[in-house]
C-alpha cells in the first residue's frame, strides 16, 4: 500500500533523514520507533508532505513524493499530528467536519460513528476543541483524521504527554479502528513497549537511518535490542 | 442649560450609525484578511477607493448605480485575491515584514493610479438609495435620511451574509480553520493558499462596497478614504483585529462618538474629532489589550 524508498527530507539545508526503505502493507500497523531527535517526525511529514522531500513514496501504486499536503490527504492518506493540532477555537464538531473537508456528499453517519466510538466527544460537540484534556484532545484528532475515510493513517507519537493510563486505551483503540476498517497504520512512537504490542512490524531509527527492522513480536523478545535502542 | 432635543438626538444617532457602517465595512474587510493572514493590509481603502471609482465610471456609462456597486464589489474581489495570490504571498514566505512594505506600497501606487485614470477633481457619485432634499422619514420627531437608514442596512444585510458563510458553509468552516491553524488545515486537505485568497478577495469586496456608498456623501476624490481607513483600523484593533462582530461594533460606536462630539462638544470643533476619537481607543485598548471583543488564546495541553 505505501512503499518508501530511497526518502530523504530536511529543513532548509539540514538533511535530516538519509534515504529512508520501508513499506506499509494493506491492513497493517508499523511502527517506526527511535529516540528524540532520530528523525520519527519528519519521517511522518516526509508522507503527508509537509515538509521538503525527495525519493519516492508510491501509495496505491501512485507516486506522492511530490504531491502538496491536500493532494496527499485527497489521495487517501490522513495524519493525526504531534501535539494533536486539533483546531483549538473551533467546537468539537467543526473539528470532525473540517476532517471531513475532502470528501463529498453527507457526512452525518461518520459523525456519529465517531460520537459512538468517542462517547466524550458526542458529550462536548459544542465545546471548543481548546477546552478539551489532552487525552480528549488526541481522540478527536484521530477521529478528525478518520472523517477523511482514509486508507491509511499517519499517527505522530499519540502517547506525547497523556498519562500512561489514557495511552493504553489510545492504543487499544488504533488497534481496534485498525482491525474494524481495515485502515493501515503508520505509527510513530518513543513508547516501544506499547507500540509494538499493536504491531505487526516495527523499524529502529537512529539519527535518521534505520538501523533495525523486524518483526514486531520478534523485537520486543530481543533482549540486545531493547537494551541497545529501545532504553527498556 | 439648554433643553435636551431628543429629535437632534436621534438624527444624530442615524447620522453616526451610518458614519459607523462604513468604518464598520471597512473593519470587517481588515478582520477578514487579518485572521486568515495575520496582516493587516494597509492598502485595504486604497483598494476600495479604486473600485469606487469603478463604480463611478460604470454609472457614467448608463449603469444602474446598484448594479455598478455590485460590480465594483467583484472587481474589488479580484482584486483582493490576486493581491494575495501574486504580491503578499511569494513575498510573505520570504520574509513576512516585508509584506508591510509591499501594503504600503500598494496603498501609494494604487492611490497614485487612481489621480493618473480619474484625475484628482472630486467626482459626483449617484447614490443607490433616494437621496433627494425631502427623501427622509420621521423617527420620533427626527428626519431621518433613507441614504443612512439605507447604509445601516447594507451593514446589517452583509453582516448576515458573512455570518451565513462563515458558520454554515464549507468554504467558511475552511477560512475558520486556516484563522485559527495553518498547518492543521493543510492536513485535513484544506488548500490554505486558495482559501486565504478567497478571504482577500472577501474583503476586497465588502471594502468596495464600503467605498461605493461612502463616496455619495463625500465626494469621490484620492483623499476620500484616508480618516475612513484610520477609522477603520483603529475600529479592527478595538474590536479585538480576530473578531468581525468587534469590528462592527466598534466602527459603529466610532461612528456615534464621531457624530455625537461633532453634535454635542461644539467647544472640541471638528478638527478634534480624530485625537478626542483616539484618546478613547487608547483608553480602551490600555484597559483592554486584546481588545473588545478579541481572543485571548487560552489553550490546554
Amino acid at each position: 500500500m505505501l512503499t518508501v524508498e530511497g526518502l530523504r527530507a530536511g529543513y532548509g539545508p539540514v538533511e535530516v533523514l538519509h534515504g529512508l526503505d520501508f513499506t506499509v502493507g494493506d491492513g497493517e500497523i508499523v511502527v517506526i520507533l527511535g529516540a528524540n531527535g532520530a528523525g520519527k517526525t519528519t519521517t511522518i511529514r516526509a508522507v503527508s508532505g509537509t515538509v521538503a522531500r525527495r525519493g519516492t513514496v508510491l501509495f496505491e501504486g501512485r507516486d506522492i513524493a511530490s504531491a502538496s499536503p491536500d493532494a496527499v490527504v485527497r489521495a487517501g492518506v490522513a495524519q493525526v499530528p504531534q501535539g494533536r493540532g486539533t483546531f483549538t477555537d473551533l467546537s468539537v464538531e467543526d473539528n470532525l467536519m473540517a476532517g471531513a473537508y475532502v470528501r463529498s456528499g453527507p457526512v452525518k453517519d461518520d459523525l456519529d460513528r465517531w460520537y459512538s466510538t468517542f462517547p466524550i466527544l458526542a458529550e462536548r460537540r459544542h465545546q471548543k476543541a481548546g477546552s478539551l484534556s489532552g487525552g480528549e484532545q488526541q481522540m478527536l484528532a484521530i477521529a478528525r483524521a478518520f472523517m477523511s475515510r482514509p486508507r491509511l493513517l499517519l499517527c505522530d507519537e499519540p502517547s506525547l504527554g497523556l498519562a500512561p493510563l489514557i495511552t493504553q486505551d489510545l492504543f487499544r483503540v488504533l488497534q481496534t479502528l485498525n482491525r474494524d476498517l481495515g485502515t493501515a497504520i503508520l505509527l510513530v512512537e518513543q513508547n516501544a513497549n506499547l507500540a509494538l504490542r499493536i504491531a505487526q512490524r516495527a523499524h529502529v531509527l537512529e539519527t535518521g537511518s534505520i538501523v533495525i527492522s523486524g518483526d514486531a513480536a520478534q523485537l520486543a523478545d530481543d533482549d540486545a535490542v531493547k537494551a541497545a535502542y529501545l532504553g527498556m | 442649560m439648554l433643553a435636551f432635543a431628543t429629535d437632534l438626538f436621534i438624527q444624530r444617532t442615524f447620522d453616526g450609525l451610518a458614519k459607523g457602517s462604513i468604518y464598520a465595512l471597512l473593519a470587517l474587510a481588515l478582520v477578514v484578511v487579518f485572521r486568515g493572514s495575520g496582516q493587516l493590509n494597509f492598502a485595504q481603502g486604497e483598494m476600495a477607493l479604486f473600485c469606487a471609482f469603478f463604480a463611478q465610471t460604470l454609472t457614467l456609462s448608463g449603469l444602474p448605480v446598484v448594479l455598478a456597486i455590485v460590480a465594483a464589489a467583484l472587481s474589488g474581489f479580484v482584486m483582493g485575491a490576486g493581491v494575495e495570490r501574486f504580491l503578499i504571498r511569494p513575498i510573505e514566505k520570504k520574509s513576512p515584514i516585508a509584506v508591510v512594505v509591499v501594503a504600503v506600497g500598494l496603498f501609494l501606487g494604487l492611490n497614485n493610479l487612481v489621480a493618473v485614470i480619474w484625475g484628482v477633481d472630486a467626482r459626483r457619485m449617484p447614490s443607490p438609495f433616494p437621496n433627494e432634499a425631502d427623501d427622509f422619514i420621521r423617527i420620533g420627531g427626527a428626519a431621518v435620511r433613507l441614504e443612512r437608514l439605507g447604509i445601516i442596512a447594507v451593514l446589517l444585510l452583509l453582516v448576515a451574509l458573512l455570518w451565513l458563510m462563515f458558520n454554515r458553509t464549507r468554504i467558511g468552516l475552511a477560512m475558520r480553520a486556516v484563522a485559527n491553524n495553518q498547518p492543521s488545515s493543510q492536513l485535513v486537505g484544506i488548500r490554505v493558499g486558495r482559501v486565504l485568497a478567497i478571504g482577500w478577495g472577501l474583503a476586497g469586496a465588502i471594502g468596495a462596497i464600503g467605498a461605493s456608498l461612502l463616496a455619495p456623501q463625500a465626494g469621490l476624490s484620492g483623499a476620500m478614504m484616508f480618516g475612513p481607513f484610520i477609522f477603520a483600523a483603529a475600529a479592527a484593533t478595538v474590536g479585538g483585529l480576530d473578531s468581525p462582530v468587534g469590528a462592527v461594533v466598534a466602527g459603529l460606536a466610532l461612528g456615534l462618538i464621531d457624530a455625537y462630539i461633532v453634535g454635542y462638544l461644539t467647544w472640541i470643533g471638528g478638527d478634534l474629532v480624530l485625537p478626542v476619537t483616539f484618546g478613547i481607543i487608547l483608553a480602551v485598548l490600555v484597559l483592554k489589550p486584546s481588545g473588545l471583543l478579541g481572543s485571548v488564546r487560552v489553550e490546554r495541553v
